[in-house]
């Protein structure tokens, strides 16, 4: 099954490039000039992937991934002007995955896409035991983190699988290092922003105050852990 | 003071400032003390001389009479007279001469005093008989045919008049060294805003471009002046900002071209198999000076991030040793084996952690890697060690090319600088901004970067310090 990439992008040259690109690389291709656009495609068409310029006409990229998020965990790349801290974690905080900065190497951004795709999928196959998370159970098989009284509580996939890689050792602390290999497929230089905003998140769903979290704690200076 | 000011003085301002108090002070006393002078000497001698002449008319009838009675002894007569401070009464009857003094005579008086009195004039005349001033009064006696004089000593005026003239002078002297302290308090009132604002001016010109002078709205001079000033900044500031900005936006524009270029060039190296072999040799040289515009323009929107300041720092505790290896594999990842320089370790600088951004100290690396690549055949070794004062890692990157000048060794840190011997291989081969990003990178990271001979002397040593973290000391 070939993965169906949305390309929201509104340099029109850009656009047609990089679907050369990507068709190059065995990719389905949509694409989509503006937000408004992208979530009319992304509604109509069955996306594995979306790749989201931040500058855009109208609504911008913060706006459409948010949008989105607000309705699938469909892996999110978004593709920002500077590294700066500013636009990077107000990105991550909208509810993007990973992000690539202009100008990228295209064989970079084809790394991240993989990385991506890859744990949308093992995340399918994977078979752990479940875990009790305060109130909450977390089902690695099912994919799922149900409530006590039986509800979903709505995560994206790099959110649950942050989760589960914490899960898989409760009480044992995992460095940001390990977590950006494991679930980003980055080496030792990766940003460490990425776990940062999506602990911050995943905080907001799971603790009971996120200011005083129980379960998903902070080890200063050597990384996270869980307690159950 | 402001005629002083417009000459090209050799002294400053603050010392032209005491000069000009002192001089004012002294001249104001000078002219004061010479007018209580005269007026006094003048009232005095004035003085003097009315008493001299009541003194000598009393005299003179007393004469008058005894000489009109025919005394004989005229000569104790005159002796009898009393001169109260004078110091001689002369009496000249018809041509014998009578003197209470043994010296002053008849030779004493000037004859212009003589020939006055002689025609029938009361005279009064100054002169000086030795060291000491004399007061002469003559008045004459017609009715006997004789003359008196009186001579009065003024020794005691010019005394007086001295012991005055020199306090006059210590008083002038006092109020010239209190003229000059005032003018050294006056100075160091004026002088403290332009201290103020050459301490200001010295802020902005290493670079702190929020430096502003508080403005003293109750001083007008002094607010103008800060007005001034703040408005030059105001101007240099924004000045500044737009050629960053200029710079920032152009090197944004250029990525959206760059972005479908290196996308569409990668469909073509896709393609290799299908394409003429002259075709492939194009694509080669258009992937490998893609890749360096593309390097340019990251240096360039790095560079000018830097300068805006909005480059930040994601600091991490890390350990020194394993910071190095990775920076080291990363910048050398494209390289062939043999091209990679060998790492060597310190025991001692291993464990250090250091309090670092690893992605700006990994720029740094690739960029003095890329330096030696492009300059002196590649680095041959990169070691880091812990220097005798123990509060630093030194990551070295040794290579075994030409050699860098000392006077040179500054210079390369310099944006666009292209040293003598880079001008052999071909001039655009780097960015020119390499160098000056680690300049300022390390700069950042509160760190140090030098240039020192290689290893045995040959070749070029780029010697990066970074501070080891003092969370990490136990």
């Amino acid at each position: 099954m070939t993965d169906r990439i949305l390309l929201v992008e509104d340099d029109e040259r850009i656009r047609s490039s990089m679907r050369l690109s990507f068709e190059g690389e065995g990719y389905d291709v949509s694409e989509a000039g503006s937000g408004e656009e992208a979530l009319d495609r992304f509604a109509h068409g069955d996306i594995d992937l979306v790749l989201v310029d931040l500058m855009l006409p109208g609504m911008d990229g913060f706006e459409c991934c948010r949008a989105i998020r607000r309705g699938s965990a469909v892996p999110i790349i978004m593709v920002t002007a500077r590294s700066d801290t500013h636009d990077v974690v107000a990105g991550l905080e909208a509810g993007a995955d990973d992000y690539v900065t202009k100008p990228f190497v295209p064989k970079e951004l084809a790394a991240r896409m993989r990385a991506l795709l890859r744990r949308a999928r093992t995340d399918e196959e994977s078979a752990e035991a479940s875990t009790a998370i305060g109130d909450l159970v977390l089902l690695p098989d099912e994919g799922v983190l149900r409530r006590a009284d039986g509800s979903e509580v709505h995560c994206t996939r790099t959110e649950f699988r942050l989760l589960c890689e914490l899960a898989a050792t409760p009480n044992k602390v995992v460095s940001r290092e390990q977590l950006l290999e494991r679930i980003w497929g980055y080496g030792y230089f990766g940003d460490g922003r990425l776990v940062d905003v999506h602990v911050r998140r995943l905080r907001t769903k799971i603790e009971p105050d996120p200011a005083l979290p129980r379960h998903l704690v902070t080890v200063r200076g050597l990384g996270f852990k869980l307690v159950p | 003071m402001s005629g002083a000011g417009e000459r090209p003085g050799r002294l400053g301002l603050r010392s032209r400032l005491i000069a000009t108090f002192a001089l004012g002070a002294l001249s104001l006393s000078v002219l004061m003390g010479a007018l209580v002078y005269f007026t006094a000497r003048h009232t005095l001698v004035v003085e003097q001389q009315g008493a001299a002449l009541r003194q000598a008319y009393a005299n003179a009838a007393l004469l008058r009479n005894a000489l009109a009675a025919s005394i004989p002894s005229i000569d104790a007569e005159v002796t009898s007279l009393d001169t109260g401070r004078a110091t001689a009464s002369l009496l000249n009857d018809d041509g014998r001469w009578f003197s209470t003094s043994l010296s002053i005579s008849r030779s004493s008086l000037p004859t212009s005093l003589r020939s006055d009195v002689r025609s029938g004039h009361v005279s009064t005349v100054t002169s000086s008989q030795g060291s000491s001033p004399l007061l002469m009064v003559g008045v004459p006696i017609p009715s006997v045919r004789s003359s008196y004089y009186f001579v009065v000593d003024l020794s005691d005026l010019e005394h007086t008049l001295r012991v005055l003239l020199a306090a006059l002078a210590a008083a002038a002297a006092v109020t010239t060294v209190l003229g000059a302290l005032v003018g050294l308090i006056a100075s160091r009132r004026t002088m403290r805003p332009l201290t103020e604002v050459s301490t200001a001016a010295a802020a902005i010109a290493v670079g702190d471009l929020t430096t502003r002078l508080p403005v003293d709205r109750r001083d007008p001079d002094l607010g103008a002046l800060s007005t001034s000033f703040n408005a030059m900044v105001d101007q240099l500031e924004e000045r500044i900002e737009r050629d960053a900005r200029f710079t920032s936006d152009v090197s944004h524009e250029l990525r959206s071209p760059l972005t479908t270029l290196a996308a569409s060039l990668e469909v073509l190296e896709s393609a290799r198999a299908d394409l003429p072999p002259r075709a492939d040799r194009a694509v080669d040289l258009m992937a490998g000076d893609l890749r360096r515009f593309q390097r340019m323009v990251a240096d360039l929107l790095e560079i000018s991030r830097l300068d805006a300041g909005s480059g930040d720092l994601a600091l991490d505790e890390v350990v020194a040793g394993e910071l190095v290896r990775q920076c080291v594999a990363a910048a050398s990842r494209d390289l062939p084996e043999a091209d990679r320089p060998t790492v060597r370790i310190s025991p001692e600088a291993e464990p250090c952690l250091l309090l670092v951004d690893k992605r700006r100290v990994e720029r740094i690396i690739t960029n003095l890697l890329e330096n030696a690549r492009l300059y002196a055949g590649g680095a041959t070794e990169v070691s880091a060690e812990v220097p005798a004062d123990g509060t630093t890692v030194a990551i070295t990157v040794a290579d075994a090319g030409p050699g860098i000048a000392p006077d040179e060794r500054t210079k390369v840190f310099d944006r666009f600088y292209r040293g003598v011997t880079s001008g052999r291989r071909g001039a655009t081969d780097g960015s020119g901004l390499g160098l000056s990003l680690v300049a300022e990178h390390v700069r950042r990271l509160d760190g140090d970067v030098r240039i020192v001979d290689g290893p045995d002397g040959v070749g070029t040593a780029f010697v990066v310090t970074l501070p080891i973290s003092e969370e990490a000391t136990p």
